[in-house]
């Protein structure tokens, strides 16, 4: 059984417009992902893709005008949308927990971050204070920062960027949670401090065999810290298989072009193939999302594309991709 | 206690203002508490034999129309003054913080609602709603202590609803929801002390409020009654003795508000002072 397992997930903005038109914008259309206790999956995809998005419809932290109008969350089992609220309450932050971007902001400014710590054990895992205590301070050490004991007095606005995703990368992981969500950890934090994060949370999710989203737009972190990677686009996931295998042998157009377009590539004199905008989530076209953008697009594109498996575990929605050719993907490596 | 006088020290030339009202409160505090060792007679019982008679050194206020000393009741009057003021305006938190709290939060048709029925009781003129819903649930100091919290309740919740409104999307508070805190938590934990300070520097001011009102409310003749020595009813009473010149019965007890009234209010400029960075910075 997966860990986390989303089926046909779709989230709309419905909302009225100025003129009291009912408008609906399509952000996410079909997500499917799954994820595995000890693996790291990277969400990558181009801003406004619906990456944040996701992880907040799977935690169930939407808010009106977004509602989910399809697809189903199973974590362990258990379906998570149809949930009330109360009982998501006991998961969220114990049985799942997020790491978000802007750490510093994060923080309730007016709580002494060892306080912040000790309550959420206390709210989830419960106990003897001195116990939550100790867990604080176990923590602390663990996430790597210096002088737990006086940092446990500490206020929000004393730490640095680094320091305050420290804390709340222990703040995540106190309940010990079986999926960490980490959207865009590393934002605003400088290359040293990211790999740093990177590395740690890395090595926790091995420690502690966790499921962990990383959602990104960087492929330099996915390629380096990511066992599974899913491509969205347009509220879709356009890709997913493993990270090596789709980086050296990608399926699907769009995964083409977006690797095509790193820096690194285009200094080696590749032109960026990708143009255009993606497409107007008032109105979708028909089929494949992708298709203004394609270079291969065809008629045939007017119709949805099946999602395809072309190895095991790596699947792409796309009609010119071809299913389970052995040979093909085994001739890159 | 060096600590806390440097700190004193640090507050005073941070603003002299809230320092002079600080001092002013202080002074009518402790008469109010310690006013059997102030009054140089009993407030309420009358020497017949020196009706209205002008400051002496005997009775350095004079006496009133009762024969009773004007500066005995002066300073018991300062424990109405307090003992008003206090309580209502902790009742005013009480209703007010709560209910901006939760309306700033949830939001939606509960926000308008319970907006609305404040906006309702802030538009009518606060002193003809008090003499209004004094006069009309009995005469009592519990009454006016009540009705007065409760009409001043709507500043607070404002105060309070505004801060929640810029809190609530704030990314510590969807942290703290995705965390799986319950819905009471994050407005007792994390929104309550991240919007009350504006509140907090508003209870001075409203505490001066509530002093006023309920001294007007005494001068009217609702509430509390001569002669109990309240400022406001003192004044009432003598207002009919200022036409033939015995000027003494009301201008103390009208100086004696006025002092604290003005203590109050330079006490609650001042904190806004001190919390407003910007004027902060310029001094």
């Amino acid at each position: 059984m997966n860990l986390l397992s989303v089926q046909d997930l779709q989230t709309h903005f419905i909302f009225r417009d100025i003129d009291h038109q009912l408008r609906e914008a399509k952000a996410l259309n079909k997500v499917n992902l799954t994820l595995n206790s000890g693996q790291v999956l990277g969400i990558v995809g181009e801003t406004g893709a619906g990456k944040s998005l996701t992880a907040q419809s799977i935690c169930g932290l939407l808010r009106p005008p977004a509602k989910i109008v399809g697809g189903s969350v199973t974590f362990q089992g258990r379906e998570l949308l149809t949930l009330p609220e109360d009982e998501i309450n006991t998961i969220r932050g114990a049985e799942i927990a997020m790491v978000v971007q802007n750490p510093r902001s994060s923080l309730d400014p007016l709580t002494q971050i060892g306080a912040q710590l000790v309550r959420l054990h206390q709210t989830h895992t419960g106990g003897p204070l001195a116990g939550s205590r100790k867990k604080a301070l176990d923590m602390m050490q663990a996430v790597g920062i210096p002088d737990p004991e006086g940092r446990f007095t500490a206020w929000p606005h004393e730490l640095s960027g680094g320091m305050a995703q420290r804390v709340l990368i222990a703040m995540a992981l106190i309940n010990e949670p079986k999926l960490l969500i980490a959207d865009e950890p590393t934002t605003g934090l400088d290359v040293t401090v990211q790999a740093q994060i990177l590395d740690l949370l890395n090595e926790l999710v091995a420690r502690f065999d966790m499921g962990c989203m990383i959602i990104t737009h960087d492929l330099g972190i996915v390629a380096h810290y990511c066992d599974q990677v899913a491509v969205m686009f347009a509220g879709e996931i356009v890709e997913q298989g493993p990270t090596r295998e789709v980086f050296l042998t990608p399926a699907h157009p769009y995964t083409q072009q977006l690797l095509a377009a790193t820096p690194e590539r285009l200094q080696l004199g590749v032109k960026s193939q990708l143009g255009g905008q993606p497409p107007d989530l008032f109105n979708l076209p028909t089929g494949c999302l992708s298709q203004d953008r394609c270079t291969l697009a065809t008629e045939k594109c007017g119709a949805p594309p099946p999602l395809i498996e072309i190895s095991k575990g790596h699947l792409a929605r796309c009609h010119f991709v071809k299913p389970a050719e052995k040979g093909r993907s085994k001739s890159n490596e | 206690m060096a600590r806390l006088g440097n700190r004193i020290r640090g507050i005073s030339r941070l603003s002299p203002t809230a320092t002079a009202g600080v001092i002013i409160i202080l002074l009518f505090g402790v008469l109010a508490l310690f006013s059997d060792m102030f009054m140089p007679h009993d407030p309420v019982s009358s020497f017949t034999d020196r009706i209205l008679q002008p400051p002496s050194a005997q009775h350095w206020f004079g006496t009133d129309g009762n024969g009773m000393d004007v500066f005995s009741r002066v300073i018991y009057g300062a424990k109405f003054g307090f003992g008003i003021a206090i309580p209502a305006v902790i009742i005013a938190v009480l209703i007010g913080v709560p209910v901006g709290l939760i309306a700033g939060y949830r939001g939606g048709l509960l926000d308008e609602v319970l907006m609305r029925i404040f906006d309702g009781l802030r538009v009518f003129p606060s002193i003809i709603l008090a003499l209004a819903v004094v006069a009309a649930t009995g005469q009592s100091l519990l009454n006016v202590v009540l009705v007065l919290g409760f009409l001043d309740s709507p500043v607070f919740a404002r105060l309070v609803r505004s801060e929640v409104l810029a809190l609530r999307s704030s990314i510590f508070v969807e942290s703290a929801i995705a965390a799986g805190n319950p819905t009471w938590r994050i407005l007792f934990l994390h929104l309550l002390p991240n919007s009350i300070q504006g509140a907090m520097a508003q209870t001075a001011v409203r505490a001066a409020w509530a002093v006023r009102i309920s001294a007007t409310l005494a001068f009217l003749g609702v509430g509390i009654q001569a002669p109990t020595p309240e400022w406001g009813a003192m004044i009432r009473q003598g207002a009919e003795f200022m036409v033939s010149g015995q000027w003494w019965v009301a201008i103390f007890p009208g100086i004696a508000l006025i002092l604290l009234v003005f203590g109050l209010n330079l006490f609650g400029d001042g904190i806004q002072d001190i919390l407003d960075p910007r004027r902060r910075v310029s001094k």
